[in-house]
């Protein structure tokens, strides 16, 4: 009986080792990951961007888009207005996935748009960070983040697909779609006097409950000028009007 | 036939209270140009409220177009008192001055006459109108510059590119005239039967008010009789301004108003034909 | 003698007004037909049928013999009128005012005419001030000067005395007077004064209720013979038995002791006079009265209804 405990326990050793080893390979591909991602410190790409949010009637916005790592972001349409999510989130990879230490989870293998990706679950160890939980998927062969789902503390779930052809190098993709949550808003009837030619009473509005609604973003990234130097100036606030 | 009607327009540009109504949409368009020009950031702010706190929207937001909608949604519901007060002096103003029975001691057909103010009435809607675009559009182009429209229904963001805006507000001020002519010829029905000014238009609003309320209240009940008010349809101008534009339901109010306007009209002709003029 | 306008039971009411009572009358061509009653007795309303400004509810109105319905308006064209009071669109010129309804009667009316009709009623020169500065009496030449703008053969007058000075009266009597006489205008004229009616219309019309009292030649109408002419004088003691077996005997029509009324020609005063002189009566006084005024008195004293 002492070797089938042996065995067995031999077995377990293996079985556990294989769990760690595996963590291990997923934290660092996690890590490889990141880095490549935050490889790219600024860039500024002619963009097209599609929101299709609820209540939003938005057409496809052409212009360029800046990003400076971290956090910066904006978009710039030759005198028109540009509409980008008000969050701590923004719209690129490198803000979706925590910083710093995080825990990484291995969940496993899928096959996503025809790939095999490998699932990870990424958690920061800083409790007060505003990410709780980003599942990736990676596509290990070009080390990419095909996908990516953020559980956020204070802006609900934040989905993103992306899309690779010409930036693999980057891991900047030509295509991310976004999807999050949008609460609804309402204004009072009286300050708009709408056109509602047979308008049925929306139950919603008189019980004035905020709804959750789904919302996409679709971005086409056209062409990427990397790592340019931009300045912070760039971003500042102020030329809202 | 346009001899009349350039008697009648000569007579509604001669007066003097012909031009308070177009001293009246620049005076309220000056006054919401310069709100926003001292405020404008605190208005939108109020108004998007609900929208900027989930977005972040950058660039010139308080443009020519944008200032221009606020300020037709403010004055397109005074335009109704400016258009009655012509329109609905047509007649009862004559009466009135005791002009009427001259005019109709001449061998013209009543119909003719009723239809030669209405005509009148007609083009000084247009002309207002048309004043109102002056004033209210390109000035505000002028002093706001141009951009993107933002549109806040109750409960939609419409986002509109500039360059897909300028057919939107020709085709806005087009529904006016229809909508305001509809007016004009209420205003003139109400005109036949009185024997001064006043009455009819404030008969006029007084319609204009109550059915006004009637299209918004939301109590089921209205919600029957609403789609036939044509209270409801006069706000269809800013069907232009959503998206995608409703042109079926915008078409289906020009409808209803241009069926309203020839109801009022005919009405108008009918019961003046009859009328025995005792003032 | 032609008959210019006609009206055959001519019936309106106003709910339960019966302002105009089964009106037959006949207006012949060159007449000053004066239409004569109280306020209230039907004339406006019944000008106003003739000029299709109130419809009536029965009878017919013939214009040239021809019947005139608000379907065809065109009789219009052959009279001018003014319907009380001649208001005008104040804030325009007197020029304006005509201008415009001479071009509605006919556009092609030259400005010649414009200053042709101003000269005739005497406004020549005032013609670019504004209506509202206007006296009256302006306002009511500058209304005749547009209802005679189109050369008109028939001309209705609603009253065009009202609110005019002596002077205005006596100028608007003789404008009409000419107009009628040398213009060949047959005139329609409505007052509620028989002494205008009486200085003007060859022919006249009394209306009391809507309903046609009498209608005829001024001229038999106001039969000198018919007239009324009151004697007083100093008692006296031969006064009753004085007219017995003389020719004012059947001429007496009511005596007393201090007076007496004889119905005759005033013509004749002087006669009557001599004759109770010479019969030693003194006299204090002789005054004359038509008996078609007393008989108008007598129906304005009645209760007036209102127009």
């Amino acid at each position: 009986m002492p070797s089938s405990f042996k065995i067995l326990s031999i077995l377990f050793f293996i079985v556990l080792n294989s769990f760690v080893v595996a963590a291990k390979e997923a934290s660092e591909l996690f890590y490889t990951l990141r880095t490549k991602v935050l490889s790219v410190k600024d860039f500024t790409a002619d963009v097209k961007m599609k929101i299709d949010i609820n209540n939003m009637r938005i057409p496809l916005l052409k212009g360029t888009l800046y990003f400076k790592s971290p956090d910066k972001m904006r978009m710039e349409r030759n005198g028109g207005l540009s509409i980008l999510p008000k969050k701590n989130i923004n719209l690129t990879l490198g803000n979706l996935i925590p910083t710093g230490n995080v825990m990484v989870i291995d969940v496993g293998y899928d096959t996503l748009a025809g790939k095999r990706v490998h699932i990870i679950k990424a958690v920061p160890e800083d409790e007060l960070s505003n990410i709780v939980l980003t599942k990736i998927w990676i596509d290990e062969t070009n080390l990419l983040a095909m996908r990516t789902e953020t559980t956020t503390r204070n802006d609900g779930t934040v989905k993103m697909n992306l899309e690779f052809a010409n930036y693999i190098k980057y891991a900047l993709p030509d295509k991310v779609t976004i999807f999050l949550d949008v609460k609804d808003f309402k204004l009072p009837k009286g300050v708009t006097v709408d056109y509602n030619v047979n308008a049925t009473p929306d139950t919603n509005a008189k019980t004035g409950k905020q709804k959750l609604q789904k919302g996409t973003i679709q971005i086409s990234y056209l062409k990427y000028a990397i790592n340019t130097g931009l300045g912070d100036e760039l971003f500042a606030k102020g030329k809202e009007e | 036939m346009i001899q009349l009607l350039k008697i009648e327009l000569y007579k509604i540009f001669k007066r003097p209270r012909t031009y308070i109504s177009f001293g009246l949409i620049t005076a309220i368009t000056f006054l919401i140009q310069l709100a926003m020009l001292t405020d404008g950031k605190g208005f939108l702010g109020f108004v998007m409220q609900g929208i900027n706190e989930q977005f972040d929207i950058q660039g010139h937001i308080l443009n020519g177009y944008l200032v221009t909608y606020i300020i037709l949604q403010s004055l397109l519901v005074q335009i109704p008192l400016l258009v009655a007060l012509v329109a609905g002096d047509a007649l009862a103003g004559e009466a009135n001055l005791g002009t009427l029975r001259l005019l109709l001691t001449m061998p013209i057909s009543r119909a003719k006459i009723v239809l030669m103010k209405f005509l009148s009435s007609f083009i000084y809607t247009v002309l207002l109108i048309l004043w109102l675009a002056l004033v209210a559009l390109f000035l505000s182009l002028l002093l706001f510059g141009t951009g993107d429209m933002v549109n806040m229904k109750s409960d939609a963001f419409i986002m509109i590119l500039k360059d897909d805006i300028m057919w939107r507000y020709f085709m806005a001020f087009a529904f006016a005239v229809l909508a305001m002519t509809t007016i004009a010829s209420l205003s003139l029905f109400l005109s036949a039967f009185a024997d001064n000014s006043i009455g009819p238009i404030m008969a006029t609003m007084g319609v204009v008010v109550v059915l006004t309320i009637l299209s918004n209240l939301e109590i089921p009940l209205f919600n029957i009789i609403r789609p036939y008010l044509f209270t409801t349809h006069m706000v269809g101008w800013k069907g232009f301004f959503d998206d995608p534009v409703p042109f079926a339901a915008i078409g289906r109010s020009a409808l209803v108003m241009a069926f309203y306007t020839i109801g009022f009209l005919t009405a108008t002709i009918v019961y003046f034909n009859k009328k025995d003029i005792k003032s | 003698m032609e008959k210019i306008i006609e009206t055959q039971n001519l019936t309106k009411s106003f709910k339960d007004f019966k302002a105009v009572d089964n009106l037959s009358f006949a207006i012949n061509k060159g007449d000053i037909y004066g239409f004569l009653g109280q306020n209230g007795a039907g004339k406006s309303t019944t000008m106003r049928m003739l000029l299709g400004l109130i419809f009536p509810d029965s009878g017919k109105i013939l214009i040239n013999g021809k019947e005139f319905s608000n379907k065809d308006r065109s009789l219009l064209k052959n009279i001018g009128a003014i319907i009380e009071r001649p208001d005008m669109y104040g804030y325009l010129s007197g020029w304006d005012n005509l201008k415009i309804f001479a071009t509605l009667r006919n556009k092609n009316i030259p400005n010649t005419r414009l200053y042709e009709v101003l000269e005739l009623v005497g406004l020549k020169g005032r013609e670019k001030d504004k209506v509202k500065a206007y006296s009256q009496g302006m306002k009511q030449r500058l209304g005749l000067a547009i209802a005679l703008i189109h050369q008109p053969d028939i001309l209705i007058l609603d009253e065009p005395t009202n609110g005019l000075d002596p002077q205005g009266i006596a100028d608007m009597r003789t404008l009409i007077i000419s107009l009628n006489k040398d213009h060949n205008k047959t005139i329609i004229i409505s007052s509620h004064l028989l002494y205008e009616i009486e200085q003007m219309a060859t022919r006249m019309l009394i209306i009391h209720k809507g309903k046609k009292v009498v209608d005829g030649a001024t001229i038999e109408l106001l039969n000198p013979d018919e007239t009324l002419v009151e004697v007083k004088i100093e008692p006296d003691k031969n006064w009753d038995t004085l007219f017995a077996d003389s020719v004012w005997q059947q001429k007496l029509n009511h005596i007393d002791t201090q007076s007496a009324v004889l119905k005759m020609n005033p013509a004749t005063t002087p006669e009557l006079n001599n004759w109770l002189v010479k019969n030693g009566i003194r006299v204090l006084e002789i005054k004359s009265k038509h008996s078609l005024e007393d008989y108008f008195i007598s129906l304005t004293n009645d209760t007036v209804t209102k127009n």
